[in-house]
């Protein structure tokens, strides 16, 4: 319990829990020192939106992405879960940079793809397998709704397209095939603005740490 | 960064070369992104300077954020801002060309077709900016530059606080402070803002554009006295002389562009409604960056032409959507731009539960009612066009409608050119209403858009004026 306290009032001190030194994060991904602070700022008030403790919760991650912290979305699952890649059910700050880091423009397309693959592989099998109604559920779940039987169709003519080899399922192989032949899928897995995340939030040019 | 070293690395992202100009609080370098080699100006500021005056560090932030909306070819772009524990680094695109005004230093006034050429991208830049709620409040020489092909760009725009002494544009300060750190001459300042009260941050820009446009036609300013009070005088009666070579037209909108008093003074929309201002007048063309989402690469046809003339006799063969374009297009759990609170998403989609071909032909009527011009791309794609000019051109939108499934159609608009702004008003005010009848769902129908940013940069901008 002391060990806790002390832990607890050490961390206070300085950053929050899970923060990271955006130097290190820097060498490891297309961001700089600064775009980190800058991410850093995001960070701080997507992770104290709900519960103050400097860590992104499901709860805020829904809030962030749809204004409401009790949405149910597969999708918006699949991405959280992506994101905490230690499985420990909050989004640290690390983690937050190097999942955010793939979405980069200057991030290679491949890794984009994969990242994408993942997250359709809903049970880590290395397959996209539809029949378990997973692509329906999310078509379910976009903004329109849509009958059954739409969804149905779409499936199917999707598979036919996809499934070269009518396994019923998609591997990395035919989804590579299915991204070079639709690009616009991974439109998505860009976004232009982490290029401008210091004009988006300037308030590190208050407080920066980067020595002279 | 002390001159003595020349060469200096910034974040192993810029190299920092020669330096190309000193301001009051700032120096300017030139520099080089070293992954992509592009030239760029690094305006460098020292902390202590400012944080010597109150809540200027929160302005500096908050007009960072302001310059994110102003991306304009006749605008300095700011590209990004860096910071060590003393500095303050702005990422500015590089202008070659020097200052509009060393030319007429050393070649004198100017033709009036090149006057009104300078004159016309001034406008376009500053109403751009205005409509973005942005205001320069110190438009003058040093921050008009021109580029390599001879065209103007207005720079600091947004950085006002920054670049401005005190006693202008917010704080108040004593009129000594206001001549000392103006560096000469208030000649370009409206007269509503030396007499430092509230002000309409619009109309002080018209007013200085007008000084502009007089310096450009006449080779000297129009307000000039060694005496500073009577200087003062004559600015406050707009006391000026026109030298015998002005044009009437241009007599005549210089007498209404420099009115002492804001509300009797021309308007930005009067401005481009004068023909002395349209003659010749090419609208800027917006450039691609201004999208915040980059149009996807065009993917194969799924069918060759040859072979859709054959399946459809109706010669209507709307490519098809698969599951997985479908999912990533439509699902806003997918849409992490909204962690970052944009949203600003100027593609649009709605799907439609008539067969693409209906959907197509209804487009098609809806664009002639709104008195656009349809030109097709291909069966189901098309180009629609405004006939009139916008703010940066004539604005200019793709329209695709897409087979999901037999009756489910999908319908994706995308700005191919023109103001986003525009763009956004055509899909919300026009397209919107007119489509109603066969629209089953738009794309995330709860987004409050950039036009709700810009609001709050009003609001805020309101805010500055009133203090001072």
């Amino acid at each position: 319990m002391l060990a806790f306290v002390k832990c607890f009032s050490l961390k206070r001190t300085k950053h929050p829990r899970g923060y990271e030194d955006p130097h290190v994060l820097a060498s490891e991904t297309p961001f700089t020192v600064n775009e980190i602070e800058a991410l850093h700022d995001l960070y701080k008030k997507l992770s104290t939106s709900i519960i103050d403790d400097g860590l992104i919760h499901k709860e805020e991650f829904l809030l962030a992405l749809f204004r409401n912290s009790s949405m149910q979305n597969l999708f918006a699952d699949r991405v959280f879960y992506m994101f905490d890649r230690k499985r420990n059910g909050v989004i640290e700050f690390g983690e937050f940079v190097r999942s955010l880091s793939i979405f980069h423009p200057y991030t290679p397309e491949h890794e984009k793809s994969a990242f994408m693959f993942k997250l359709f592989d809903l049970h880590g099998t290395g397959f996209i397998e539809p029949h378990e109604k997973m692509v329906g559920a999310l078509l379910g779940e976009t903004d329109l709704e849509l009958s059954e039987e739409s969804i149905e169709a779409i499936v199917e003519q999707t598979m036919l397209e996809v499934d070269t080899n009518k396994d019923g399922k998609i591997d990395e192989e035919e989804w590579r095939e299915l991204v070079a032949k639709n690009p616009s899928i991974l439109k998505n897995m860009t976004l232009p603005y982490l290029k401008e995340v210091t004009l988006a939030f300037p308030s590190f040019v208050l407080d920066s740490e980067v020595d002279d | 960064m002390e001159e003595s070293n020349r060469s200096t690395v910034l974040f192993d992202k810029y190299n920092i070369g020669r330096l190309l100009g000193t301001g009051n609080f700032a120096k300017v370098y030139h520099g080089t992104e070293i992954s992509t080699g592009d030239d760029v100006a690094i305006k460098v500021i020292k902390k202590d300077h400012a944080f010597k005056r109150r809540g200027m560090m929160e302005q500096i932030e908050r007009e960072i954020a302001v310059m994110r909306l102003l991306r304009h070819p006749n605008v300095v772009e700011l590209r990004e801002v860096m910071a060590t524990k003393k500095k303050i680094f702005f990422v500015m695109e590089y202008v070659n060309g020097g200052e509009l005004f060393e030319m007429i230093e050393r070649d004198g006034q100017l033709p009036e077709d090149l006057a009104r050429k300078y004159f016309q991208q001034l406008i376009s830049a500053v109403d751009f900016c205005h409509s973005r709620g942005v205001f320069h409040r110190d438009i003058k020489p040093e921050n008009l530059l021109l580029d390599g092909e001879g065209d103007l760009k207005v720079t600091d725009f947004g950085l006002s606080a920054l670049m401005m002494p005190e006693g202008l544009g917010g704080r108040r300060g004593s009129s000594d402070d206001l001549l000392h750190t103006r560096c000469g001459t208030p000649a370009y300042v409206a007269p509503e803002v030396l007499r430092n009260k509230g002000y309409d941050g619009a109309m002080a820009d018209i007013w200085s554009c007008g000084i502009v446009l007089y310096a450009l036609l006449a080779g000297f300013l129009p307000f000039i006295d060694e005496n500073v009070m009577t200087l003062y005088t004559k600015i406050f009666k707009a006391e000026c002389e026109f030298p015998p070579w002005f044009s009437l037209e241009s007599k005549e909108l210089l007498s209404r562009l420099l009115v002492p008093d804001p509300e009797q003074r021309i308007s930005m929309s009067e401005i481009k409604m004068i023909p002395w201002f349209r003659k010749n007048f090419t609208p800027p063309v917006a450039f691609s960056i201004d999208e915040t989402i980059p149009s996807p690469p065009e993917p194969p046809a799924k069918k060759k032409k040859k072979d859709l003339n054959k399946e459809e006799d109706d010669g209507v063969s709307p490519r098809s959507f698969n599951a997985f374009q479908f999912i990533t297009s439509m699902s806003s759990g997918f849409d992490l731009s909204n962690l970052f609170e944009i949203k600003r998403k100027p593609k649009r989609m709605f799907t439609s539960k008539l067969p693409a071909k209906s959907v197509k032909e209804r487009l098609e009527t809806a664009a002639r009612e709104m008195n656009m011009r349809v030109k097709h791309v291909k069966d189901c794609k098309m180009k629609l066009q405004r006939r009139t000019e916008g703010r940066k051109g004539r604005l200019s939108v793709t329209a695709e409608v897409f087979e999901v499934a037999p009756e489910v159609s999908v319908v994706e608009f995308c700005k191919s050119s023109g103001d986003t702004l525009e763009y956004y008003l055509f899909c919300e005010d026009d397209v919107r209403p007119a489509l109603k009848d066969i629209v089953w769902s738009w794309q995330g129908d709860d987004d409050e858009d950039d036009v709700t940013t810009n609001d709050n940069v009003n609001t805020n901008d309101n805010k500055i004026t009133n203090i001072s």
